[in-house]
C-alpha cells in the first residue's frame, strides 16, 4: 500500500509528463475501443437488415420426392412443424414464407441470372421497410400481381427502366422451361458483395411459374424475438424435423449465391439421394448466412488490432525511455529510499505502479473519449450514399462493445505498460545506496 | 321444334362420325413422328463428325467453336469434345444413358450437368446431340397442313406428355412426303415461344437422315441465335474406350 501511495505522489508530481504518457495510452485505447464498437455496430445492423431482407433469422426449406422420383423443394401441412412452431412460439416474433428461383431475367438483347424471392408483400411489411428504393415506388407491388422489385445493379445490367417490362426464364419444380412477364416497379440498393443480391415478385405469380399453388411455400423463415436465441433454435428444429432414419448431411451447404437455404449454385456437382417418403427439412440460420460479412469484419477488427498493437508499441517505447529519464532524476532519492532500509522489491514496485496506474488512467480517459465520440456520432443521422443505409439502423450509425472485449483492451494497456517500464523498474531497484547517494544526478 | 330436334341429330351424327376419322388422322401423324424420331437414330453403326458452331450472342459477340462428337445411339451415349477455341480445348461432355457429365481438364474434374441446359452458353442444349424423342415424348395436340417454302408439310401441334419434359410445348414443320422436320418451336408452360429451330439441309447417313445445318434461334433475347453445321461425317465404327471419363482424361493429357 505504502508503494502504491508513493507511486501515486510520483505520478502527481510530474503533471505534463504524465498528461502525455497517459494521453498516449488513452489515444490507442480510444482507436482500439472506436473501432471495436463501430464493427460490432455494423455488424448488427448488417445481421437486422439482412434478416429483413431474407426475411428471417432462423430459414427452413422442406424437400420431398415426386412420384417420378424427382426432389422437388416445397413445405406442405405438417404436424411436426405446426408442433415445433407451437411449442417454440413464446421465442418467434414473426414468420414468412416465401419461394425462390435462380432465373434468366430478359430485357432486349440483355440478360442476367438473378435470385428472385417470391413474397407476400401484404405480409412482409418488415421488408417493404428494409429496403432502400432509389427510383419507383413499392407501392405497385402490392396491386400489381406480376409486379418486380430490382436490385439497382441488375437493373443496370439489363438496362432498364421503372415501368418498362422484363422477361422471366425459369424452370418449373419438375424441370419444365416456364416464362413469365413482370413489371419493374422499382429499384432497390442491394449488397452483392456480401453474396446478397435479390429481386422480389409476388409469392403467388412466382408459384405460377414454378407450378406450386398459390398459396404454396418453400421457405419458411423465422424472425425470433432474439438473436441470442439463434443457435439453439436451429438445433432444436434440425433435431425436431429430422425423419426416422434421416442422417444429418456431412457439411452445411456452402454459402455462394445461395441465400436462405437452398443450394442454387448451377454448377454443383450432383449428389445422388436415394428416394424417401415425406418432406425432409433443411434448417439454416442468419449466422451461417452472415459468414462472409463477419469475415470482412473481422479483418477490419485485426487491422484495428494491428493499429493499436503499433499504438502500444510506440507507447511502450515512450514509458521505457520515460522511466530510465525517471530512474536518472531519482537515483538519489531511491539511494536515500534504500538508506532508510527500503527493500530493493518495493523500489521496483514504486515504478511498476507508477506503470499500471499511468495504464489505468490512460484507458479510463481512452473509454471516457471514445463514449463521447460514440454519443455524438450516433446521434447524427446519415443521408449521403443510400448504400450505406445497409449498415446503418435507422439511417444511424451504431456502435456495440462487448464488455469481455473492453476488459481484454485494459489488460493488453496495462500489461504493456508493466513491461514497458519492467528494465528501468528493475535497473532502478539494482542500484547501491552508496553509489546513488553519491552520483551527480 | 321439330326442324331443331332434327339440326340436333344432325349434328351429334357428325361429331359422332368425325371422332373416328380425327382418330385416324391423329393415329397418322402419330406414325409420322415414330418415323422421325427413327430415322433420326443410329441403330446398329456409331456416328462422328466434326460440328461447327458459330453463336451470335448481342452482348458477347460471335464466337466460333468446333467441337468433334462421338455418338453411338444404343446405349444413348456420345462424346463431345471441344477443339476450339484454344481456351476451352479439352473440355468434354460424356452422355452415359440419364448421366451427363462435364469434363474440364484446367481443374480435372468431372461435374455432372443436365441435357436441358445449353451447350457452352449458345442456344443449342445438350439434348440436341443425340436423337429425337418426339413420338415418345409428346402426344399430338392439333395439326394442319401447309407448305414451308416450297415444301408441303404437316404443321404438327404437340403437347409433352408428362411435366418431366423440357419444353412443355411444341410445334414442328414436318415435309409430307420424307418425313423431316425443317423447322421446330419450343414453348414455355405459359405458351410463350421460346427457342425456334431450323433445319435446312439433311444428309442420308447411313440408315439415318439427319440435318447437317441448323439454326437455333432464342425467341427472348433479341439477336441470339446460334449456327450448328456438320462436317467430316462418318459411321465407322467407335471403339467402347471412347465413351468414357479415362478417354477424356487421356486426350488432355
Amino acid at each position: 500500500m505504502f508503494t502504491l501511495k508513493v507511486a501515486f505522489r510520483n505520478i502527481s508530481r510530474q503533471k505534463k509528463r504524465s498528461f502525455l504518457l497517459a494521453g498516449a495510452i488513452a489515444f490507442g485505447m480510444l482507436v482500439i475501443t472506436i473501432i471495436n464498437a463501430l464493427t460490432g455496430g455494423l455488424v448488427e445492423n448488417i445481421r437486422e437488415n439482412f434478416a429483413h431482407a431474407l426475411g428471417g433469422h432462423v430459414f427452413i426449406t422442406g424437400r420431398e420426392f415426386n412420384e417420378r422420383g424427382q426432389q422437388i423443394t416445397k413445405i406442405r401441412p405438417d404436424e411436426r412443424l405446426d408442433q415445433l412452431l407451437t411449442e417454440h412460439a413464446h421465442r418467434i416474433q414473426a414468420f414468412t414464407k416465401r419461394s425462390q428461383a435462380l432465373p434468366s431475367l430478359i430485357f432486349g438483347s440483355k440478360q442476367t441470372m438473378h435470385l428472385v424471392y417470391g413474397v407476400d408483400f401484404q405480409e412482409e411489411d418488415k421488408l417493404l421497410k428494409s429496403l432502400v428504393v432509389t427510383e419507383g415506388s413499392l407501392e405497385k407491388a402490392l396491386s400489381v400481381e406480376n409486379a418486380v422489385i430490382l436490385p439497382l445493379p441488375a437493373a443496370e445490367r439489363l438496362g432498364v427502366e421503372v415501368g418498362e417490362t422484363i422477361l422471366i426464364r425459369l424452370e418449373t419444380l419438375t424441370g419444365q422451361h416456364n416464362v413469365g412477364e413482370l413489371l419493374v416497379v422499382a429499384f432497390v440498393e442491394d449488397q452483392e458483395q456480401f453474396g446478397l443480391s435479390a429481386a422480389y415478385v409476388s409469392r403467388a405469380y412466382l408459384n405460377s411459374l414454378l407450378g406450386l399453388e398459390p398459396d404454396e411455400y418453400q421457405m419458411l423463415n423465422l424472425f425470433l424475438t432474439d438473436l441470442a436465441f439463434v443457435e439453439g433454435f436451429t438445433r432444436a428444429f434440425r433435431e425436431g424435423l429430422a425423419s426416422p432414419g434421416e442422417e444429418p448431411e456431412e457439411e452445411e451447404p456452402q454459402v455462394t449465391v445461395s441465400v436462405g437455404g437452398m443450394p442454387l449454385d448451377p454448377a454443383a456437382t450432383r449428389q445422388r439421394l436415394a428416394p424417401w417418403e415425406g418432406t425432409r427439412y433443411r434448417v439454416l440460420n442468419i449466422n451461417q448466412i452472415m459468414e462472409p460479412v463477419e469475415l470482412a469484419v473481422g479483418v477490419l477488427n485485426r487491422v484495428g488490432l494491428v493499429i493499436f498493437l503499433i499504438l502500444l508499441l510506440v507507447t511502450m517505447v515512450g514509458i521505457t525511455n520515460t522511466f530510465r529519464m525517471i530512474l536518472i532524476e531519482r537515483t538519489k532519492e531511491i539511494g536515500t529510499m534504500r538508506a532508510f532500509g527500503m527493500h530493493r522489491r518495493q523500489v521496483q514496485s514504486i515504478f511498476l505502479w507508477e506503470a499500471v496506474l499511468l495504464g489505468l488512467v490512460g484507458c479510463a480517459a481512452g473509454l471516457a473519449l471514445a463514449g463521447l465520440i460514440i454519443l455524438a456520432v450516433g446521434s447524427w443521422p446519415l443521408k449521403a450514399d443510400p448504400s450505406l443505409q445497409f449498415f446503418l439502423n435507422q439511417g444511424r450509425i451504431t456502435f456495440r462493445l462487448s464488455g469481455e472485449s473492453v476488459v481484454l483492451n485494459m489488460v493488453l494497456v496495462v500489461l504493456t505498460s508493466l513491461i514497458a517500464a519492467y528494465w528501468p523498474a528493475r535497473a532502478a531497484a539494482k542500484l547501491s545506496p552508496m553509489k546513488a547517494l553519491s552520483s551527480n544526478f | 321444334m321439330r326442324r331443331i330436334c332434327l339440326l340436333l341429330a344432325a349434328a351429334v351424327l357428325l361429331v359422332v362420325a368425325a371422332a373416328p376419322v380425327q382418330a385416324d388422322h391423329l393415329e397418322q401423324i402419330r406414325a409420322i413422328l415414330e418415323k422421325v424420331d427413327a430415322q433420326s437414330r443410329f441403330s446398329g453403326t456409331d456416328f462422328s463428325a466434326v460440328l461447327t458452331l458459330i453463336v451470335e450472342d448481342p452482348e458477347a459477340g460471335i464466337e466460333k467453336l468446333v467441337v468433334r462428337q462421338f455418338r453411338r445411339d444404343d446405349g444413348e451415349r456420345y462424346l463431345l469434345l471441344i477443339q476450339e477455341p484454344v481456351t476451352q480445348r479439352g473440355q468434354g461432355y460424356l452422355l452415359e444413358g440419364d448421366n451427363l457429365w462435364f469434363y474440364d481438364p484446367s481443374s480435372r474434374q468431372f461435374a455432372h450437368t443436365s441435357l436441358k441446359e445449353a451447350f457452352q452458353d449458345s442456344d443449342v442444349r445438350n439434348a440436341d446431340f443425340g436423337s429425337s424423342s418426339y413420338a415418345s415424348s409428346y402426344e399430338v395436340e392439333g395439326y394442319f397442313e401447309g407448305t414451308l417454302g416450297s415444301f408441303p408439310v404437316y404443321i404438327i401441334d404437340l403437347k409433352a406428355v408428362d411435366d418431366t419434359v423440357p419444353f412443355p410445348y411444341a410445334r414442328i414443320w414436318v415435309t409430307k412426303d420424307t418425313n423431316l422436320v425443317l423447322k421446330a418451336e419450343e414453348y414455355s408452360l405459359t405458351r410463350r415461344l421460346m427457342r425456334s429451330a431450323l433445319f435446312p439441309k439433311y444428309a442420308k447417313v447411313g440408315e439415318a437422315v439427319i440435318p447437317v445445318q441448323m439454326i437455333f434461334i432464342d425467341e427472348l433475347v433479341e439477336g441470339k441465335k446460334t449456327q450448328v453445321s456438320l462436317g467430316e461425317i462418318s459411321t465407322a465404327k467407335i471403339p467402347d474406350h471412347v465413351f468414357t471419363k479415362a478417354y477424356i482424361e487421356r486426350v488432355n493429357r
